[in-house]
């Protein structure tokens, strides 16, 4: 399998004393439905972050897609999490001034894509997450299920080849947690977008590909 | 494409500002109130400027336009023919004629500014209006006296028309010596009063002129008519083009707007004090939006917009307030003006006097298209600036602990 995430000997630690990650390796395949499990406190954000290209290792190197991630070059971090990366939060972060389709376009404005071309990809995208009939609604006139549904589609709307995702059932209630989950399965199985999954919930963990656990800033398994 | 994009953080940014109503509009009414005052003392300044000058106008011959001799970069640039071509070739100049300039003295010592005229061409050029007599006839020792002029001699010599002036013309002999030689000029002519400075010259014939002086063809002068009132500042620049110097009614014009353009700058001066509570007022409202929405931007820029990006957006929403503020700033400032015109008028024209009655009739505030463009640009020059430190704050946010810790 082709791997598209590969992390060598990241370390990152904060003001020389709070070390977040000790000497972290792992690769993650193309496709792969991975969940990083750890309690919390175990680094898992910051690896997210790291990965993401908003935060910087201390030390240590990330390969996307076969190339090196250059952390000190501003332009490049940007380029990588317009293309490369989509985001899912925990607390969905949408845009509350926008409605449903408006936020799953709002990463394309960044994208310079036509507006039209930008209209037509964000309904697909609901559609695909099931929330066509709410393209008009806005966030606060949505469950918490379908804000995260909107933020998958956000999360997916530039094509990227990875989405991470930090805790995005937290929130949610069982039931509504096993829908997105489902939903994030479905996807990387349709589009075989890579999925990197941070959760404390090892049940969780057990409907993946395999699971990433981080213990105290290291790789335990 | 530029537009594209433009177009887009414009779109993004109405959201937030459609979000936000009450909180623009009050921000962007502090520049209003700015933009009012400035909008309305401008227009009082260039009401009373207009009055002055259309008073002007009227009370002289405008389009009458004299060039003269001047030197320039240490040379005398003289009235040659071939000036006198160049000067006609200039647009908008209807009539021109060369004229010679002395200074004479009567034998009573009465002093006489004297223009020699060419009585064939001179018509065109300052048309003349008589009150008394004709035109000069050419080469005699005739003279045409102004109105003011005409009535001193009448009065303090007697002269009237048809009697002779008696100059006398200072020369000096071999040894150095003056000697005064007497030339007597008959009154042909009276000029009507003008309110200019031909009311107080004796007009001759150039040639006499010329030979009274020693037989020198030089000019001293090019009296100018210009074809239209408003084509005469073209005309002085076009004279002073070819180095010489133009004088003329035109030049209470100018002195007019040199003292306007210093009183309306002082007065906008004051007015616009406004601006700057309007502008930190702008400052106030965007540092505490971008902070309300730390976590918002911290997400835009995870999701990949580029410090650049987020600038444009905050910037774009300032746009929205510098529009909104412009509109109602014009809209209050004609409102501002009009009550300066109703109210205020009354007490102005008061307290300038008789001299300044032709106020009384008018309006004395002047709205131009140019004023509202220049409140609109103050308005939005001002929320982009205002803008640009709450936006820089904004781009400078680390989007990991914006979205961790932002409301």
């Amino acid at each position: 399998m082709e791997t598209i995430i590969e992390a060598m000997h990241l370390n990152k630690a904060y003001n020389d004393q709070v070390t977040a990650l000790l000497d972290v390796n792992f690769a993650i395949g193309k496709g792969e439905f991975v969940a990083l499990l750890g309690r919390s406190g175990s680094g898992k954000s910051t690896l997210l972050n790291i990965l993401g290209g908003l935060d910087a290792p201390t030390s240590g190197e990330v390969r996307i897609d076969g190339r090196n991630v250059d952390f000190g070059d501003r332009k490049a971090l940007i380029a990588l999490r317009r293309e490369a990366i989509g985001f899912i939060f925990q607390s969905f972060n949408l845009i509350p001034a926008l409605t449903a389709q408006e936020n799953v376009e709002y990463p394309l404005l960044f994208n310079y894509h036509e507006k039209a071309a930008r209209r037509e990809r964000a309904a697909d995208l609901l559609a695909t997450v099931g929330l066509a009939d709410r393209a008009h609604h806005y966030p606060r006139e949505m469950s918490g299920g379908e804000q995260q549904r909107v933020a998958i589609a956000r999360a997916l709307v530039g094509d990227p080849l990875i989405v991470l995702a930090d805790e995005p059932t937290g929130n949610l209630d069982s039931r509504t947690r096993d829908e997105i989950f489902d939903l994030m399965r479905r996807v990387n199985r349709e589009r075989e977008t890579t999925f990197l999954i941070v959760t404390h919930e090892r049940e969780l963990g057990k409907r993946t590909d395999r699971t990433i656990e981080l213990l105290d800033g290291s790789v335990v398994s | 494409m530029i537009v594209g994009r433009l177009i887009d953080y414009l779109m993004a940014a109405a959201h937030q500002v459609a979000r936000k109503r009450m909180r623009v509009f009050l921000t962007a009414l502090g520049i209003a109130i700015g933009v009012a005052a400035v909008v309305g003392t401008v227009s009082l300044g260039e009401g009373i400027r207009y009055q002055a000058v259309e008073a002007i106008k009227e009370q002289s011959d405008l389009t009458l336009i004299e060039a003269t001799a001047d030197i320039r970069g240490g040379a005398i640039q003289l009235i040659t023919p071939a000036k006198i071509g160049e000067l006609d070739a200039i647009p908008h100049v209807a009539a021109s004629s060369a004229v010679v300039r002395e200074a004479y003295a009567t034998k009573r010592q009465t002093y006489l500014e004297v223009v020699g005229v060419d009585p064939g061409g001179i018509g065109d050029a300052i048309r003349p209006k008589y009150l008394k007599g004709e035109s000069l006839a050419p080469g005699s020792r005739q003279a045409v006296l102004g109105h003011d002029v005409a009535e001193t001699l009448q009065r303090y010599e007697g002269v009237r028309l048809g009697d002779t002036v008696p100059i006398l013309i200072r020369r000096y002999d071999e040894d150095g010596m003056p000697v005064d030689e007497e030339v007597g000029f008959t009154l042909v002519g009276v000029l009507q009063e003008r309110d200019d400075a031909f009311d107080q010259v004796m007009l001759i014939d150039r040639g006499v002129a010329q030979e009274l002086r020693g037989g020198e063809a030089a000019f001293d002068g090019v009296l100018i008519r210009v074809d239209h009132p408003d084509a005469v500042f073209g005309v002085v620049d076009g004279i002073k083009g070819l180095g010489l110097t133009a004088r003329g009614a035109f030049q209470q014009i100018e002195s007019v707007n040199r003292l306007m353009d210093v009183v309306v700058l002082i007065l906008a001066f004051f007015a616009g004090v406004a601006l700057i509570v309007g502008a930190l007022m702008i400052v106030n409202t965007m540092v505490t939006s971008v902070f309300e929405r730390t976590r918002e931007i911290g997400i835009t820029m995870a999701i990949g917009a580029s410090p650049a990006d987020v600038v444009y957006l905050v910037l774009a929403e300032c746009l929205y307030i510098g529009l909104i503020g412009g509109v109602i700033g014009d809209l209050l400032g004609v409102a501002f003006s009009g009550a300066i015109n109703t109210f205020g008028k009354p007490f102005i024209v008061a307290q300038l006097g008789d001299t300044f009655s032709t106020f009384a009739d008018a309006e004395i505030t002047l709205i131009t298209p140019g004023l509202l463009v220049l409140g609109m640009a103050i308005a939005i020059a001002l929320s982009l600036v205002s803008g640009l430190y709450p936006a820089l704050k904004a781009s400078h946010l680390n989007p990991v602990t914006a979205i961790r810790t932002g409301v």
